[in-house]
């Protein structure tokens, strides 16, 4: 009953300056808008890579061993021709090791129908294929006859297939440098890892851009797949140890290749999108603390403007916790409504992001606790301030004259 | 037996206002008994607002004693004056002050709601009292529905929600026509008969007529 009676008496009190919590909802919405927009597009990039990676079979148990070591600014300060197939094949017979994959790759002028462009190539073996959890979407991929025989065979990706003129593309030829290749099949569609494009990419054996294109017989890397549940870090010493001493390195030298984990991956793609969400949560907050500002403003009016009431109040008795819980009791409801407003929003806004950007709404109950917390927190902190001043009118007003 | 109720003892009230002090109160000294129905007359600016203020536990003297029921007040802090004004005294106000956007029943459960809790009795009891003085059939209305009368019978009935020991009404008729008026000093007129002290602030001498006493304050202090 009152509870109740309490509840009514602090929502007319709201409802009764339509105006006021009209601007205060709006500010507070505009800004939890943001800021769970920001955070929800945040979290969903770092799961679209994760979801890639795992696509990729790059998960738990898989790594990366890539030429070239000690890598500064990018530049690889070691010799990079060093990893070969040897090192694979000893690689490949470490008891925790399921699979490798080992590759080549560059860029290469290919020509189609007279038109040349310049394409990304990797040279692969079959097991490519399972290693990287990726299927055929037309045609076959090559075997071990092909690497054999150096054999001038080449699977396309999905991309690069559909911009030269769709499915029936299986048993052209094209050119790549000099040579004429047979188009043996087409890749499903993979998507991209951050803004690395998988699917504008063609494949050939391993020996075949090896002898025929890059006329090199060393690697660019290999992906290695570990049984499960290997520990990584053990994997990863292991795999450094057999390397260097494969290639004679003792001491202080160091490595002349290095070996890259998931967590770096998504570390990696992960960093820029970090500064800026973080740039742009900054804004958020910001813009909390002014409706913030505006709240305790607005709230400072009303309380003001309603002197006259909240001295009968006191008059007839309330205590100064009273009168600050009826406001902090205000100041809730707006935090409650405006906190849903702006996460439903931030929702809406994420879907229509969607349909313009590569980005995927995430769906989470994360951002609406987090919305309820920030904007009570805002609420609470803000109308602090007039509720300690609505506690102290001097009830005496309500003798004054009129 | 014991029948006073409150005392004021040499009772000075003092505004400070920038540099310059306003000297109101000057040494006033009253005794009420329990009862009593006594109007205060004077003339405009004489204090008697303040005065009102200071026997409802709203304002604090400058000087003087003030003894409510025995016990002496004045120093009394802001949590245990809240607490004897929401139990002992019930205020009628010259402008009503009633919130406008309760209805009358709500408005008059008011102080029911700084004292613990409203059980079914209580809502009972305001719908009784609302009857009583006449607003059966007003107790769902808003204040702006109600006439100038009416508003301060529910101001009334208010005021007696927590069975007061003393009514303090500063002008109650000010803001009524004559009819109204005359309903309000009726309902005063028989609750003062059934026991309720009522101190009451008025300038109109027909008014105060009603009254069983009244003095007059002047330049602070009461003349006789
Ligand atoms: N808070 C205050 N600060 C300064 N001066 C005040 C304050 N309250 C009252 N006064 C002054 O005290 C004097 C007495 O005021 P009060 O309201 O008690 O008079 P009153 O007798 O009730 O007059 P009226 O009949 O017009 O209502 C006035 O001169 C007023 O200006
Ligand atoms: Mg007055």
């Amino acid at each position: 009953m009152m509870g109740r009676l309490l509840f009514k008496e602090v929502f007319r009190e709201l409802l009764a300056n339509k105006i006021n919590i009209f601007f205060i909802t709006l500010a507070l919405v505009f800004s939890l808008t943001a800021l769970n927009t920001i955070y929800a597009l945040g979290k969903s990039a770092e799961k679209q890579i994760l979801d890639t990676l795992a696509n990729l079979n790059f998960g738990k148990d898989a790594l990366l061993v890539l030429a070239g070591g000690s890598r500064i600014m990018g530049l690889t300060t070691t010799r990079t021709d060093t990893l070969l197939m040897d090192d694979i094949i000893a690689i490949e017979k470490l008891g925790f090791v399921k699979m490798t994959s080992p590759f080549t790759g560059g860029s290469v002028e290919v020509s189609y129908r007279g038109k040349a462009e310049k394409v990304r190539l990797d040279g692969v073996l079959p097991i490519y294929l399972q290693a990287n959890n990726w299927e055929l979407f037309r045609g076959k991929f090559f075997n071990e006859e092909d690497v054999k025989n150096f054999n001038k065979v080449v699977v396309l990706g999905y991309e690069i297939a559909r911009k030269w003129g769709g499915h029936n593309l299986v048993g052209e030829k094209i050119k790549i440098q000099d040579q004429y290749y047979r188009v043996i099949g087409i890749l499903e569609k993979k998507g991209s890892l951050g803004h690395f494009p998988l699917d504008e990419r063609i494949f050939v054996p391993l020996t075949t851009a090896q002898k025929r294109i890059f006329n090199q017989n060393y690697l660019r890397g290999v992906k290695i797949i570990l049984q499960e549940d290997t520990p990584l870090s053990h994997a990863e010493r292991t795999i450094r140890k057999l390397l260097r001493e494969r290639h004679n390195l003792y001491g202080i030298a160091p490595d002349d290749f290095r070996i890259v984990t998931p967590e770096m991956v998504v570390a990696r793609h992960t960093a820029t999108s970090k500064t800026l969400s973080a740039f742009l949560l900054t804004i958020a907050f910001i813009s909390l603390v002014i409706s913030g500002v505006i709240i305790m403003n607005l709230m400072t009016a009303s309380v003001e403007e309603k002197a006259g009431i909240i001295a009968l109040r006191i008059a007839v008795g309330a205590q100064p916790w009273h009168i600050i819980k009826h406001y902090l009791i205000s100041a809730l409801i707006l935090a409650l409504v405006s906190g849903i407003i702006g996460w439903l929003l931030s929702i809406l806004l994420m879907f229509l992001l969607s349909l313009l950007t590569p980005l995927k709404p995430l769906f989470s109950w994360g951002t609406f606790l987090l919305s309820l917390l920030f904007s009570t927190i805002t609420c609470i902190t803000f109308s602090l301030f007039p509720a300690i001043k609505a506690s102290r009118i001097d009830p005496a007003i309500l003798l004054k004259g009129l | 037996m014991n029948n006073i109720l409150l005392q004021l003892q040499d009772l000075h009230k003092t505004f400070q206002i920038g540099k310059i002090s306003y000297h109101i109160l000057k040494g006033v000294n009253l005794t009420v008994e329990k009862g009593e129905f006594l109007a205060v007359m004077g003339p405009s600016g004489g204090g008697k607002s303040t005065l009102l203020n200071i026997l409802g536990l709203l304002d604090k003297p400058s000087a003087g004693l003030y003894l409510f029921e025995g016990k002496e007040v004045s120093s009394l802090i802001m949590r245990d004056l809240a607490k004897i004004r929401n139990e002992k005294i019930g205020f009628i106000f010259q402008a009503f002050h009633l919130i406008p956007w309760a209805t009358a029943e709500e408005n008059v459960l008011l102080p029911l709601l700084y004292r613990g809790k409203i059980e079914r009795d209580d809502v009972e009891r305001a719908k009784v009292l609302l009857e009583r003085l006449g607003l059966g059939k007003h107790v769902n209305f808003k204040p702006s529905e109600l006439s100038g009368g009416q508003q301060q019978r529910v101001a009334i009935a208010r005021a007696l929600i927590n069975n007061p020991t003393l009514l303090l009404a500063d002008e109650p008729t000010g803001n009524l026509d004559s009819q109204s008026s005359k309903e309000v000093m009726d309902i005063l007129e028989e609750l003062n008969k059934e026991g309720l002290t009522i101190i009451m602030v008025t300038h109109d001498p027909e008014i105060a007529k009603r009254a069983g006493k009244v003095k007059i304050l002047r330049d602070g202090v009461f003349v006789d």
